[in-house]
C-alpha cells in the first residue's frame, strides 16, 4: 500500500504550499523577460572578457616549435645583454661567454627549425610571447629597479634561469615526442644548455663547495648549484632578482616550462 | 594537464623497455658502473681533500644512482657488472691530479654522448625519460671539470668525445661517432 494513501488533508495542503513556493523561488532566480543579462552580476568591479587559451593538436612539430621559441627568448636576452652593456665591472669579462651562448642558441634554433621543416611544419623564428611576458619582462623590470646594486649579477642570474628553463623544456618533451630519433636530437641540445648553466652557476656561486646543492642559512633558500641534483630535474626554477629588502632578501620569480597555454601551435605566428 | 597526458591518446609508444631497449640499457648500466668504479678509485686514493673530495664523492654516488635506476628498469635482466673494457682503458690514466680531472671529464663527455645515441634508439618511454635525466646531469659533471679549478670556456662547453654506444644504437647523423 502506498504511503500517499495515509496522508491527511492538512499534510496534502502543506506539500502543495511547499511545491508552489519552491517553483516561485526558482523562477525568480532565472532569467527575467526584458532584462538584459550582465556578466557582472554578483561581482565586485568589472570582469574582463574571457579569452580562450590557444589550443590545437600537440604534435611533434608543436613541441619542437615551442623549443625553437625558447631559443629565441635566449637569443633576444643575450643580444640585449651584449648590446646594452649590462655586464659591467667584474662581470664584463663574461661578454665573450655571452656571445658564445648567444651563438649556440642561434645554432640550436636553426637545428630545431630544420627538424620542424623536415616534419612538414613551419619554422618558428621568434621568441615565446608568454615566456617573455610572464618571466623575462618582469625579471628585467626587477633587475632595472632603481637602487638595485647587483644589476650585472642579476643579469647572469636571469641567464642562468633561462638556460635551466631550456634544459628542462627539452628534457620534458622527451616523454611526448613520438620518435626516438627526435628525442635524441632534443637531448643533444639540452646537453649544451646544461653546460651553459654550469658556467653561469659557477659565476654566481663559485668553487668546489657550491657544485652540489646547498642552502643559504640566512634566507633558507637554495643557493645556485652547478649540479643541483643527481638526475636532471623537472621542477619550478626560482630566481632571486632586484633590489634587496631590509633583510637583504631579493624578490623571487618562479619559472616553469611551457605548458598547454604556452605551446607554439600550428596557428601561432611571429 | 601535463603535456604528456594530453598527448597520450594520440600516440602511444611503449612505456616499458622493449627487448632491444634492454640491450641498450644494459650497456648503459655497465658503463655507469665502470665510471662509478673509476671515481671510487680516485676518491680512495686520497689525492683530493676537503671540498674537492666531497664533490668527487658526490659524483661517484651519482653514477651509482644511475646504475641503480637502470637496474630498476631491467630487473633480473640487469648484469650489475661494470664494463671492464671502459674501466681498463681509463684506470691507468688516473695518476696526477691534472690527468685525473682530464680523464674524469673525458669519461663524463663520453657517457653523455653515448647516452644521447642510446636515447635516439629507445622505444620505451620509461627508459627514454630516465636516460634523458642522466644526460643533463652528466653534461653538468663534464662542464664542472671545465670550470674548476679554472675556467676554460671551450672545455666547459664543447664535448669532443665520441659515443661508445653499441653499433645498433647509432643514429644516422654526422654528429656522432660509433666505436667498434
Amino acid at each position: 500500500m502506498s504511503n500517499f494513501e495515509n496522508l491527511s488533508r492538512r499534510e496534502l495542503l502543506r506539500i502543495s504550499a511547499l511545491s508552489i513556493g519552491g517553483t516561485a523561488f526558482l523562477a525568480a532566480c532565472g532569467k527575467q523577460s526584458g532584462v538584459q543579462s550582465s556578466a557582472n552580476i554578483a561581482s565586485a568591479g568589472s570582469v574582463p572578457s574571457l579569452q580562450p587559451a590557444n589550443s590545437g593538436d600537440i604534435t611533434d612539430i608543436v613541441l619542437l616549435r615551442t623549443a625553437a621559441s625558447l631559443e629565441y627568448n635566449a637569443i633576444d636576452t643575450y643580444n640585449m645583454v651584449i648590446e646594452d652593456g649590462l655586464l659591467t665591472g667584474d662581470f664584463a669579462k663574461l661578454s665573450d661567454a655571452a656571445k658564445r651562448f648567444r651563438d649556440d642558441h642561434v645554432a640550436h634554433a636553426a637545428a630545431i627549425n630544420s627538424l620542424v621543416v623536415s616534419l612538414g611544419g613551419k619554422a618558428h623564428e621568434c621568441a615565446n610571447e608568454r615566456v617573455d611576458r610572464l618571466y623575462i619582462q618582469p625579471a628585467l623590470k626587477l633587475i632595472t629597479t632603481e637602487g638595485n646594486e647587483d644589476t650585472s649579477r642579476d643579469v647572469v642570474a636571469l641567464a642562468h634561469a633561462l638556460e635551466n628553463l631550456a634544459t628542462q623544456t627539452y628534457q620534458g618533451v622527451v616523454g611526448s615526442l613520438t620518435s626516438p630519433k627526435l628525442r635524441g636530437d632534443a637531448m643533444r641540445i639540452a646537453h649544451d644548455e646544461a653546460r651553459h648553466a654550469v658556467v653561469l652557476a659557477q659565476v654566481l656561486n663559485p668553487g668546489f663547495a657550491s657544485v652540489g646543492p646547498t642552502v643559504n642559512e640566512a634566507t633558507g633558500k637554495a643557493n645556485v648549484a652547478s649540479v643541483p641534483s643527481a638526475f636532471g630535474a623537472l621542477a619550478i626554477i626560482q630566481v632571486s632578482l632586484g633590489k634587496a629588502n631590509a633583510e637583504g632578501v631579493k624578490p623571487s620569480l618562479n619559472m616553469e616550462t611551457p605548458s598547454l597555454n604556452g605551446l607554439i601551435y600550428d596557428n601561432v605566428t611571429c | 594537464m601535463p603535456i604528456a597526458k594530453q598527448r597520450a591518446p594520440r600516440s602511444a609508444p611503449p612505456k616499458q623497455p622493449t627487448s632491444n631497449d634492454k640491450q641498450l640499457l644494459a650497456f648503459a648500466q655497465e658503463a655507469e658502473l665502470a665510471v662509478h668504479d673509476l671515481y671510487a678509485t680516485v676518491v680512495s686514493s686520497s689525492k683530493f681533500t676537503g671540498d674537492e673530495a666531497a664533490m668527487l664523492s658526490m659524483f661517484t654516488e651519482h653514477h651509482k644512482a644511475y646504475a641503480q635506476a637502470i637496474n630498476g628498469l631491467l630487473g633480473k635482466e640487469a648484469t650489475n657488472r661494470r664494463n671492464e673494457s671502459i674501466y681498463q682503458t681509463y684506470v691507468g690514466q688516473l695518476t696526477t691530479m691534472q690527468s685525473i680531472y682530464a680523464t674524469l671529464q673525458a669519461l663524463e663527455n663520453t657517457l653523455a654522448k653515448t647516452h644521447i645515441d642510446i636515447l635516439g634508439n629507445l622505444e620505451g618511454i620509461d627508459g627514454a625519460q630516465l636516460v634523458a635525466s642522466i644526460i643533463t646531469a652528466e653534461a653538468r659533471h663534464a662542464a664542472v671539470f671545465g670550470t674548476l679549478p679554472t675556467l676554460s670556456l671551450s672545455s666547459a662547453l664543447d664535448n669532443p668525445a665520441a659515443s661508445i654506444a653499441p653499433a645498433s644504437s647509432a643514429p644516422a647523423t654526422p654528429e656522432t661517432t660509433v666505436a667498434p
